[in-house]
């Protein structure tokens, strides 16, 4: 398993500041660390940078996952996830781009993150500008039909400075279980991959294929992955979706992700 | 005097302001697409006919504010507010960014269209909101004034177009943000109107006079933010306060003077406005207008009715 240092962050603010979803934020943050660390232009000195790649948190809920990437790539600090949830501090359960540096959208209610970044890369590409636009939604969030109708809207613009990752975690099955997601994408017009979210290796080999050509078709990266994934207690669609650990259960998974 | 459509002159705003300004996009929802043609023609990649979804318009429009345009997203009100009322409250408003809204199907203008095709909550709706303006002219010059003195502005901003404006000459100079324009002096009774009705309560202060009754009007091409100083210099000295809006009354223009002159002693408010109920009948505008006393004996009644001459 990767990132065992970041999901052990997670589990020390939860914990901490008692507030948040774990589970959420394990399923995406090996995605989000890949993006930070080899694909998105950003300048952690000048978090609006006008040269930057937007990178937008649609599921908003899956927070814990940027917030500790922005500190790790120093756009925010040990101080900021030490005041996670306190009336000082600037981060929330939602991601606020009002008052975080390195957050580009306010999310938290589903269905709104991708239909902003349509727009957001149809004035990028007016504008003659290359910065690209990745944009992570839930698959319980594709629920929301301003999902699909930001789907239609993009193809029918070709948007390819648009990538889209789904976190393909199977919370939307639990309710809805005809979810063939690529069926479904692929049906919308866009570039189609399906991978291990969890793997580097099938990551990295999707974003490479990805060509960001300012007018082709966007490509969405529907990634497989396990929603609480690295710690088996937490892995599921049970209780600890928005659940603090006591203090033996802490131990129990900091025990795992040494 | 033929009065130019306020309809087509947005077609012709966008057009002038969008030859110069570069950063200038226009969105609609499958409607006046055909009028803004020359607009398209003028400033290519500048124009888009996104469809039917008008919440994912909304959105759009909101993320291109955010990488610097400045957005138009326009299209029948009831689509562009109620159903994308989340969308205008989390992708504009939530982030802090600008853009404008621009809505024809002003209250019942689409009379015969049933209360799917009808707006009267509109302002209400976007007067809680942070960082709104509300803007409703009543004329061609009033649309194009106001649009290009906000368009730019970090500020959301609603223009609703009604389909029939008044015919009075209103020039530039007296044109501004938030503020309201005094038409006609009066000691007895401020008259309080927007857009449509400024012609039928002209008429009505005339007939009014003859019975003794002095109006003073105060005529609001923006309803938000709203011109306090104006209304409540008026209304101190009137301490009568008619308010005429084609607006449900919860949330209404009629609310906000109440709040506005609550300190002043003595004052007699009335309200001819749309009650808090679906419109459920057909007919013309012109019929609607009369049925709810949007006419010129509809509001000299009202003022006899509910105030009484010292």
């Amino acid at each position: 398993m990767i990132n065992k240092h970041l999901r052990r962050e997670i589990v020390r603010m939860v914990y901490e500041n008692r507030d948040g979803h774990i589970p959420s934020a394990f399923s995406i943050v090996d995605i989000i660390e890949l993006l930070y660390r080899s694909y998105l232009k950003f300048d952690p000195k000048n978090p609006l940078w006008p040269g930057r790649d937007y990178f937008i948190l649609s599921k908003g809920h899956g927070c814990l996952a940027l917030y500790v990437v922005l500190k790790e790539r120093s756009i925010l600090t040990d101080e900021h996830l030490r005041m996670f949830c306190t009336s000082k501090g600037i981060l929330g359960e939602h991601p606020d781009c009002t008052k975080v540096p390195g957050v580009e959208a306010s999310t938290g209610s589903l269905g709104h993150g991708l239909s902003m970044a349509v727009g957001m890369a149809l004035g990028l590409r007016i504008q003659n500008k290359s910065n690209r636009i990745f944009v992570l939604v839930g698959d319980g969030e594709c629920h929301e039909g301003t999902v699909w109708e930001a789907a239609n809207v993009s193809n029918n613009l070709q948007l390819g400075n648009l990538a889209v990752i789904v976190d393909w975690n199977g919370s939307a099955a639990q309710l809805m279980p005809r979810d063939d997601l690529e069926a479904k994408w692929k049906a919308f017009g866009w570039n189609t991959m399906v991978v291990n979210g969890h793997s580097q290796e099938e990551l990295n080999q999707a974003f490479e294929k990805i060509s960001f050509e300012p007018t082709g078709a966007p490509t969405v990266i529907l990634a497989k992955t396990v929603k609480g994934k690295g710690v088996e207690m937490l892995e599921g669609h049970g209780t600890w979706h928005h659940r603090i650990p006591t203090e033996q259960e802490v131990k129990m998974i900091m025990e795992v992700l040494v | 005097m033929s009065v130019k459509p306020i309809r087509q002159q947005f077609a012709d705003t966008m057009l002038s302001v969008g030859q110069e300004d570069h950063q200038l996009i226009v969105m609609v929802g499958d409607i006046s697409h055909f009028r803004l043609q020359p607009f398209a023609k003028a400033c290519p990649g500048r124009f888009y006919n996104i469809g039917i979804c008008e919440p994912t318009m909304v959105s759009m429009a909101a993320g291109l504010s955010k990488v610097g345009m400045f957005p138009v997203a326009h299209t029948i009100a009831p689509f562009l507010l109620e159903r994308s009322f989340e969308q205008i409250k989390l992708g504009f408003c939530y982030q802090k960014l600008g853009g404008t809204l621009i809505t024809v199907g002003s209250a019942f203008d689409y009379s015969n269209l049933g209360c799917t095709h009808h707006c009267y909550n509109d302002a209400a709706l976007f007067k809680f909101l942070e960082g709104t303006q509300v803007l409703f002219p009543g004329s061609a010059i009033e649309f194009d004034v106001l649009f290009r003195q906000t368009y730019r502005n970090e500020f959301l901003t609603l223009l609703r177009i009604p389909e029939y404006g008044h015919r009075q000459e209103i020039k530039t100079q007296q044109i501004r943000l938030g503020k309201g324009i005094k038409i006609r002096d009066g000691k007895d009774v401020t008259l309080i109107i927007t857009a449509p009705h400024l012609d039928h309560a002209i008429h009505a202060a005339q007939a009014l006079s003859t019975n003794g009754w002095e109006c003073e009007i105060i005529y609001l091409p923006t309803l938000w933010p709203l011109d306090e100083d104006l209304i409540y210099k008026s209304v101190q000295k009137t301490r009568r306060v008619l308010v005429v809006e084609e607006h449900v009354r919860t949330g209404g223009l009629g609310s906000d003077v109440v709040y506005l002159t609550r300190d002043i002693p003595d004052v007699h408010s009335a309200f001819l406005c749309i009650p808090d109920q679906f419109i459920r009948e057909y007919g013309s505008y012109q019929e609607h207008c009369e049925r709810l006393g949007f006419s010129p004996d509809g509001i000299a009644r009202k003022v006899q009715a509910s105030f009484k001459k010292y």
